[in-house]
């Protein structure tokens, strides 16, 4: 039988291959090192290469968002405390310090910790107000996803919200921090918020400086301010 | 030989002009969300021009009085009178007759596909949207609706925007823009059906804007509310909006 001389011979030579192992033993623990080292690399760089999709990280979050705007309770309590519930839900996947720093633009480093503080807070607060109109216009419209573009540590989300007989296209723009992408900044039908602050900024900055635009932030916070108080 | 190199040297120069043209057009027109550059320099990159602000700030002003004093109330009485599905068919009939000179445009601008398509919406909401006023092609068909202009087109030809522009009861374009909305004013006058005189056309202008209106109350007191300065917000909005118009690569589709 072919198969067993094969394998007779297979056995006999063991010996030869073991010690010639043996002496090569050097050669190949340091080949096994390199293999190890190639292994390790290989894997931690497909590891980070696996980044978690930012789409299946956006959908329980907007999902979330949906289950707040449409829960009856929200529609009994005054506007201010409502707008304040759903900016903590909106806080779990939008970065407020990253669209501040984008909003001013070239001249946050020129702003101190504190000042930089101060206009995330202040910023954060407009949105807030700003958008507190859109919570009472939510009736049921859903979130469809169209598709997804990721270049490195940037996503852009894009979505599509339907309503009865229109849909308005939605995207997020994220960045991903450790496992988490957050959003900086939501592009509707093609314009962007962050981009659109940010021209009216820098002129502001231009002409007053930061102490003018945060007089400017301010006064625009009070002014919806009062206007949701009055409603 | 000396002659020679004499003629090239304009050609040569001709190319470059061309190439950098280009590589701007390129440029102004792909608006990368996910680069940096984006966020870092945003004025530059989709911004035209804007030498006569006083003016512009004016017309601006004298819109957003017309706005607010004529337009939205008249357009808010006229939704209580027509429910919200009788106005989108009106808003379709509207958006069908521009159709056949959208596929023009697209020829124009080699977009041959997009022509057929436009085309091909035209016929379909024709007969079987009842003269547009449903957009069965969109809805049965899945053939969404595309953009296309004669300032798009201008565009495409190397045009540039000339300068930012506030219209008279228009609102935001260019130069080059408002131009090319008038030739495709002009182009769809020919098979209107209300070329007669121009008393009808503009009653039926008014119709579709009085419309149009309707299907957006409150959004842009609500901008503007947003807003620091209601004038800079519009404008940026209207060169994001039309960046996103121009763009027809598959990155940009829905």
């Amino acid at each position: 039988m072919p198969q067993k001389n094969n394998l007779d011979k297979v056995t006999g030579a063991l010996p030869d291959v073991w010690w010639s192992m043996q002496r090569k033993s050097s050669i190949s623990s340091f080949l096994v090192s390199i293999l190890t080292v190639f292994v390790t690399v290989f894997c931690t760089q497909s590891a980070v290469s696996a980044t978690p999709d930012p789409t299946e990280q956006l959908r329980p979050f907007l999902k979330k968002v949906t289950e707040t705007l449409a829960d009856p309770g929200l529609k009994a309590i005054p506007k201010q405390e409502k707008s304040r519930r759903v900016i903590g839900v909106v806080r779990e996947r939008f970065d407020f310090r990253e669209m501040s720093k984008r909003v001013i633009g070239q001249q946050w480093r020129n702003l101190s910790e504190k000042e930089q503080g101060e206009f995330e807070a202040l910023f954060t607060q407009l949105l807030q107000y700003a958008y507190v109109g859109k919570i009472d216009d939510y009736s049921g419209q859903q979130v469809q996803f169209t598709q997804q573009r990721v270049k490195g540590e940037r996503a852009e989300v894009q979505t599509l919200l339907v309503d009865k007989d229109k849909s308005i296209p939605v995207s997020y723009i994220m960045l991903l921090r450790g496992d988490q992408w957050m959003a900086y900044d939501v592009v509707v039908e093609g314009v962007s918020l962050i981009r659109n602050y940010m021209e009216q900024f820098s002129e502001i900055l231009r002409k007053d400086g930061y102490p003018g635009l945060v007089k400017q932030l301010e006064e625009k916070i009070a002014e919806l301010e009062k206007d949701i108080k009055k409603t | 030989m000396r002659q020679k190199s004499y003629c090239l040297r304009p050609a040569g120069l001709i190319i470059g002009v061309a190439v950098t043209v280009f590589w701007w057009i390129s440029l102004a027109q792909a608006v990368d969300f996910l680069s940096d550059e984006s966020y870092e320099k945003p004025v530059a990159d989709i911004a035209v021009a804007d030498p006569i602000e006083p003016f512009n700030r004016a017309v601006f002003t004298v819109n957003d009085k017309f706005y607010l004093w004529v337009l939205e109330p008249v357009a808010t009485g006229y939704s209580k009178v027509l429910p919200a599905d009788i106005r989108d068919c009106i808003g379709n009939f509207f958006y069908n007759l521009g159709e056949p000179v959208r596929s023009v445009n697209c020829l124009l601008q080699g977009r041959f596909r997009d022509a057929g398509l436009t085309l091909g919406r035209f016929a379909i909401n024709s007969i079987c949207g009842v003269f547009g006023l449903a957009d069965a092609a969109g809805h049965e068909f899945h053939l969404a609706p595309v953009y296309a202009s004669f300032g798009e087109t201008l565009s495409v030809w190397g045009v540039g925007d000339g300068f930012y522009l506030v219209v008279p009861l228009l609102g935001s374009s260019t130069l080059r823009d408002f131009s090319g909305t008038v030739v495709d004013g002009v182009a769809m006058a020919t098979y209107s059906p209300w070329n007669d005189d121009a008393l009808t056309t503009a009653t039926a202008q008014g119709a579709r804007t009085v419309n149009r209106t309707s299907l957006h109350l409150g959004e842009y007191v609500e901008i503007k509310s947003m807003s620091f300065d209601s004038y800079v917000a519009f404008r940026n909005g209207y060169y994001q909006m039309r960046s996103k118009q121009f763009d027809h690569s598959d990155a940009a589709k829905k």
